[in-house]
């Protein structure tokens, strides 16, 4: 008999996709209102600095969560093929941070500048949080963060978008552009992985828990990026707009 | 339906969510949902009433989260 500790469940991530559907208009409403028309430029680039404060500790959480699974994989089935996941995971996102800074450089901003500030809080909520219940509970609970940043990912269109409504070049929207492909087939893995691995009740409270925080502040970080009076970095003057082309 | 779940219902109804127009399935999920995760909705849903009524109007996804 199996040991309830250590249940799969099949319908696992059609039920965590099932709770984060009520938090989703949130998280839509916040985006709305950060890619809104106007002011759209030096938004972009506040988007840009605390992206990067984010994806920098995207590499480093997966590290660190497949370590963890090597400490626990003697007592706990799912440790394993979760620590094969993560590591997997780690290298198809290494070196993405990278490119954020070159888009922001693209953009005018200053890539210097977004590196030295002080991360905002709501990064540090997400991530940290991450940290704690990694270190302190169990890594599966980095599952819940990926599956919100990722189901979450930049629309198709988006990049386009931004595009026209910035006047920036093409090369300013490298980061928006690749995600919006890439995180598809990384969110249809993810799925197949929470449904296979024996967590148990207890660990996929800790996956739910997790999701419903990252999306709570990931809302929190669009809503003030999205708030004209407060930038997030020091950024360089952004270039001159294009004769013709948006305020 | 015992207490626990009925007092769940309640709170989420209470919080503004259409529970009515919700399937069978949902409920389900939702009543599933321990204190925590039923507190981090609940705050999800409290901030969402509280941001301006024009952003609630945008219902187009794009996104913009990166991993």
């Amino acid at each position: 008999m199996t040991d309830p500790r250590f249940s799969a469940d099949p319908r696992f991530s059609a039920e965590l996709r099932a709770t984060l559907a009520l938090a989703a208009p949130a998280v839509r409403a916040a985006s709305a209102a950060l890619w809104r028309p106007s002011g759209l430029r030096a938004r972009y680039l506040g988007y840009l600095g605390a992206m990067h404060a984010l994806l920098r500790a995207s590499v480093p959480l997966l590290e660190l969560a497949a370590a963890r699974c090597a400490e626990l994989a003697p007592g706990d089935p799912a440790a394993g093929p979760l620590g094969r996941y993560l590591l997997r995971h780690a290298e198809e996102e290494r070196g993405h941070d990278d490119w954020l800074l070159a888009d922001l450089a693209v953009a005018g901003g200053d890539p210097a500048a977004a590196l030295a500030a002080v991360p905002p809080a709501a990064v540090a909520a997400m991530a940290g949080a991450q940290y704690y219940w990694i270190e302190h509970h169990h890594p599966v609970a980095l599952l819940g963060y990926l599956a919100v940043l990722e189901g979450n990912a930049p629309a198709p269109g988006l990049a386009q978008r931004l595009a026209a409504g910035t006047a920036l070049p093409a090369a300013a929207f490298r980061t928006v552009r690749d995600h919006a492909l890439l995180d598809t087939g990384h969110l249809a893995e993810l799925d197949g992985l929470l449904d296979r691995l024996p967590l148990g009740r207890d660990r996929r409270t800790a996956v739910r828990v997790s999701a419903l925080h990252t999306a709570r502040e990931l809302a929190r970080l669009f809503h003030e990026l999205a708030a004209d009076h407060r930038p997030v970095f020091p950024l360089a003057p952004v270039p001159a707009p294009v004769p013709g082309g948006p305020p | 339906m015992t207490d626990d779940r009925t007092a769940r219902i309640g709170r989420l109804y209470e919080a503004g969510f259409v529970v009515d127009a919700f399937s069978e399935e949902q409920v389900e999920v939702l009543l599933g949902l321990g204190p925590d995760e039923l507190n981090i909705l609940l705050d999800i849903k409290s901030r969402l009433d509280e941001a301006a009524p024009e952003v609630e109007a945008h219902s187009e996804i794009a996104g913009g989260a990166l991993f």
